[in-house]
């Protein structure tokens, strides 16, 4: 089943990074990849996806090049710099770390308080 | 996240605008194709999955703007165009902007040549490395607060106080007038020695060759010379070969080791030097202090430890220092800012009032012309502009025009600032060089943003004003009294205030200084040289010969007849301590047969029998003294009128008896006529001559023979036919054919040139001149204002003053309704300004130094403002009374 949902605030952009780390790759590879992880269950709304590269490209994340396709066509491929690597450790030891504290709270039965 | 790569990205997009646009677009371009292709394969037709792939993403070409505002460039974008379509705006009403930009430029030109002025003379006036640590130890003497001098110290004094604690860096100078021997005519300069840490002391790079270093020091001082800019200029005529000449001083050869620059003039203690050298020459001239303070040690604790080691000093050598005294550390620049820093503050106020004006009067052009562009504004609120982004575009139209302006005015105050420094030179320090620098440049920048902020505001919040749905539809009915009226009102009469304050400065300011130029000086200064002889006393040959008092006089003779023997001089005359319009020393003196109950002082003039006639003052009564008696010296005196007047009202004072007890001196090199005290009869009354400076009350003067009381020196009054100093080289040789090696000492100068260099007169002319241009400037911007205000009023009321013809009016009662309220709110302004003036006259007249009447030259710039003020109102007033009423009626 697909959904397509608003990701929290800063989300898409780990989402990115976490598709590129995997790889170089092309704006429309990354949401490909995004969604075959997600086993399709994401559908990334495309007017945000766009931004989120040129902000994570400007902070100096990631990087473009502009390279050849598999059908032989001009694209940009994006992949993780050195400060980009580092910004995307920090950022899922943070999220997993708060999606592991929120996932506890959420847990607790009515008799453990 | 790095700094670095968000200013790369910023970079590229702005530019590499165009190639980053395509590359945005290619990529998006190919995204829509994989997209399309994926969807084509899913089975989609061809038609329908690029329809869809498109809607999915977007356009490529809205893509672009997506992209600036992601990586935060959007609020540049818009001021961007917000400057682009202002100074569209600007070319499209070049008289408006005209206007405009010229009432800044001229504001922020003055106030930014004003502050450089302030900059270079009080901020920063030394050319020294850590100047503002630099201070000059004076000695204030208790008996004589006021009267602070400076001391000097012996060779081992000097080397214990270098050892105090809060004493960074010690130099020692001594200042002696030498010769330049060698040539064809010996010539006067005055030598400073310096001890060997100068060059490090001031931290100044030489502008040739080097500076004195400590290895100048050995085998009692290497024979090495520094040379001052002008000196340089004047003797070598800035030849850059002079480093490594020789230079002959006092029989003595020098190498030339070095030139200083321009900004270079030390000092003001002992004197501006021509040439520096090693102190160890002289090792037994005194060691006069400058101290650079270690930093952080304050001057109140810097003070007591010095202090201490002073007052030692002054246990043992007591000829230095008067008998009670305390030390103050002075930073080098207080001189200046006590003697100019009034004068700098005033003018400064002067162009700050120039400035308001001129905002004043781009605040009244900008509201004003806003009227017309209330539509316009109208419309971009209608499609969905906020507030804050209308005043966000005014403003930035606001600042383009202040920044126009303020690249102007820098350009301008280039030449502006160099002005009071050729108009009065000798009220700023010599070191002081006025320069175009990055303070500077940052004061003028930051006054452009203030003032565009500080005109632009108003405008901008009044025509922003939300509520204006009707203002679309008021290109068909233009009301009277719409908005912003009141401000205008405010802000002509603000204009109105200022410009007559400025006006009332400069009308005092001029009439100050015409009431010192037209002061009947009582004798005649053109053509008359005034040089100086000092006698070689120290030479033991000349120091005999010139010893005694008869043959000094007759040496000091023999010279004045020579000089008058020189083609085209037509008189000569001695005088010892005349330098009008200052002269004489005040002494007390007796009158016989009265009592001395009452002090009775006089000024003592000592002039020889040639004097009077030279400088054309008139003799009143009796005679002036001959030659025979000129020798004698005692027993004879001449009074100026002011002492008649004041010591002899009723009686003829020629025959009184008077003697000036304390005409004696004691010094070495004096010598003093056997009854220099005695009675002398008073045998002439001669008109009076300024002698406590200008423009102030002439004081009773007592003129004695000059031999009475003679220095190894004495002052040369010549008068020639034309241009006195075009005859220097002839009585440079005229006075070395007396005795060869005697020349005339530097700073000969015409009278007329004292007079132009007096600080008194210097002042009221720096005055004078730019306080009238600053009203000038300020009357010019208040008229503009006016007259554009009531312009635009009759430009949008046209139709309304038709209909009022239509329905009977007369002209003049249309007149008066266009004219109206600018008239009132002028005349509201112009007394607001009279009565502040009349409030701060007895400050200003304080600062100023000056006692004139206020109240003619008030009146008349009261009235001239208000003449000109309702001239600009009724010219184009006037075009609305004359219009046609059918015309009016069909401008809409």
């Amino acid at each position: 089943m697909t959904v397509s949902v608003d990701l929290p605030q800063g989300a898409l952009e780990l989402l990115i990074l976490k598709a590129i780390s995997l790889g170089p790759l092309h704006g429309y590879g990354i949401l490909l990849r995004i969604q075959q992880i997600s086993g399709d269950r994401l559908e990334i709304l495309q007017g945000s996806f766009y931004p989120a590269i040129y902000r994570l490209e400007s902070r100096g994340w990631i990087t473009g090049e502009w390279g050849e396709s598999d059908n032989k066509r001009r694209a940009r491929f994006y992949r993780l710099t050195a400060a980009g690597r580092r910004q995307f450790k920090a950022e899922s030891q943070r999220w997993n770390d708060m999606a592991g504290l929120v996932a506890n709270i959420l847990s607790v039965a009515p008799g453990e308080v | 996240m790095s700094v670095f790569a968000r200013v790369r990205t910023w970079w590229k997009a702005v530019a590499h605008r165009e190639s980053v646009r395509q590359q945005v677009e290619t990529e998006l371009e190919f995204h829509i194709e994989a997209r399309a292709e994926d969807l084509i394969r899913c089975g989609l037709s061809e038609d329908v999955a690029w329809r869809l792939a498109r809607a999915e993403i977007g356009r490529p070409d809205n893509q672009n703007e997506i992209y600036r505002s992601a990586i935060g460039l959007r609020l540049f974008d818009e001021v961007g165009g917000d400057l682009r379509y202002g100074l569209r705006r600007l070319l499209r009403n070049p008289a408006f902007s005209a206007v405009a930009v010229s009432s800044l430029a001229i504001g922020i030109g003055a106030t930014t040549a004003m502050f450089s002025l302030i900059y270079a003379v009080l901020l920063h006036p030394f050319p020294y490395a850590n100047a503002n640590r630099i201070v000059n130890p004076v000695i204030v003497n208790e008996e004589h607060p006021k009267a602070l001098t400076w001391f000097a110290m012996t060779r081992s004094q000097f080397t214990t106080l270098s050892n105090a604690n809060c004493i960074e860096s010690l130099l020692g100078f001594s200042g002696a007038n030498a010769e330049i021997t060698g040539g064809a005519l010996p010539e006067d300069v005055f030598a400073v020695y310096l001890t060997e840490n100068a060059g490090s002391f001031f931290g100044v790079h030489p502008l040739l060759g080097r500076n004195i270093q400590p290895s100048d020091a050995q085998g009692g001082g290497q024979a090495e010379v520094v040379l001052n800019y002008r000196f340089w200029e004047r003797h070598y005529h800035g030849d850059r070969a002079a480093i490594g000449r020789t230079l002959q001083v006092n029989h003595r050869n020098y190498t030339i080791i070095g030139v200083m620059p321009r900004a270079f003039a030390f000092n003001d203690t002992v004197g501006v030097g021509d040439i520096y050298l090693p102190h160890s020459l002289e090792p037994n001239s005194v060691y006069i202090p400058w101290i650079k303070i270690r930093r952080g040690v304050s001057l109140a604790k810097s003070d007591a430890e010095l202090g201490a080691i002073v007052h030692q000093f002054a246990r043992e050598t007591p000829q230095h220092f008067p008998k009670e005294f305390h030390l103050q550390l002075q930073s080098i620049v207080v001189p200046y800012q006590q003697h100019t820093g009034r004068t700098l503050y005033l003018l400064l106020a002067g162009v700050l009032l120039v400035l308001l004006i001129g905002c004043a009067n781009c605040s009244v052009l900008l509201l004003a012309r806003g009227a017309a562009r209330r539509h316009e504004l109208a419309m971009r609120r209608a499609l969905g502009a906020s507030r804050w982004r209308i005043v966000r575009q005014l403003m930035v139209e606001a600042l383009v025009i202040s920044f126009t302006g303020a690249a102007l005015g820098v350009a301008a105050s280039w030449w502006l600032a160099e002005l009071p420094m050729r108009l009065a030179r000798s009220s700023f320090p010599a070191e002081s060089v006025v320069r175009i620098n990055l303070p500077i440049l940052a004061f003028s920048v930051a006054v452009a943003l203030t003032c565009g902020i500080l005109f632009g505001l108003a405008p901008a919040l009044s025509l922003s004003r939300p509520g204006l749905a009707s203002a679309i539809q008021s290109t068909v009915h233009r009301i009277p009294g719409q908005h912003g009226h009141r401000k205008l009102n405010v802000l002509i009469g603000a204009q109105a205030a200022f410009t007559l304050l400025l006006m009332a400065t400069g009308a005092m300011a001029i009439g100050s200084f015409l009431r010192v130029t037209h002061i009947p000086l009582g004798y005649n200064p053109h053509h008359v040289l005034n040089a100086g002889i000092m006698t070689h006393f120290t030479d033991p040959a000349v120091g005999v010969a010139t010893k005694s008092r008869t043959s000094r006089t007759a040496y000091f003779e023999q010279i004045r007849q020579r000089i008058a023997s020189v083609p085209g001089v037509l008189s000569v005359g001695i005088s010892i301590d005349v330098y009008p319009p200052y002269s004489g020393s005040e002494q007390k003196f007796e009158m016989l047969g009265r009592s001395s109950a009452q002090d009775q002082d006089a000024r003592v003039l000592e002039v020889g029998q040639n004097f009077h006639s030279t400088l054309q003052i008139p003799l009143r009564n009796g005679r002036i003294w001959d030659e025979t008696e000129n020798q004698r010296g005692d027993g004879v005196a001449v009074v100026n009128h002011a002492f008649a007047e004041r010591y002899a009202p009723q009686e003829n004072p020629v025959g009184l008896q008077i003697r000036l007890p304390d005409l004696v001196s004691h010094a070495p090199l004096v010598a003093d006529s056997p009854a220099s005290a005695g009675w002398r009869t008073i045998i002439g009354v001669v008109g009076d001559i300024p002698d406590d400076g200008l423009g102030r009350p002439v004081l009773p003067a007592v003129y004695v023979p000059y031999t009475t009381m003679l220095p190894p020196y004495a002052q040369f009054n010549i008068r020639t036919k034309g241009n006195p100093l075009s005859y220097m080289h002839a009585l440079r040789g005229a006075v070395a054919s007396v005795a060869s090696d005697q020349q005339i000492s530097r700073g000969a100068s015409s009278l007329d040139s004292v007079l132009a260099h007096d600080p008194q007169w210097s002042r009221q002319r720096l005055f004078s001149i730019l306080f009238g241009t600053f009203s000038a400037m300020a009357l010019l911007l208040a008229l503009v204002g006016i007259f554009s205000v009531v312009s635009y009023s009759v430009e949008q009321r046209t139709s309304e003053f038709g209909i009022r013809m239509a329905l009977g009016a007369s002209r003049t009662h249309i007149l008066w309704m266009a004219a109206r309220t600018i008239v009132v709110s002028a005349a509201a302004g112009i007394a607001v300004g009279v009565i502040t003036d009349l409030s701060l006259s007895r400050i200003l007249g304080q600062w100023m130094n000056n006692q004139s009447a206020r109240g003619d030259g008030l009146f008349a710039v009261t009235l001239l403002l208000a003449v000109c003020a309702v001239a600009a109102c009724l010219i184009p007033a006037g075009r609305a009374a004359t219009i046609h009423p059918v015309d009016a009626l069909r401008t809409e």
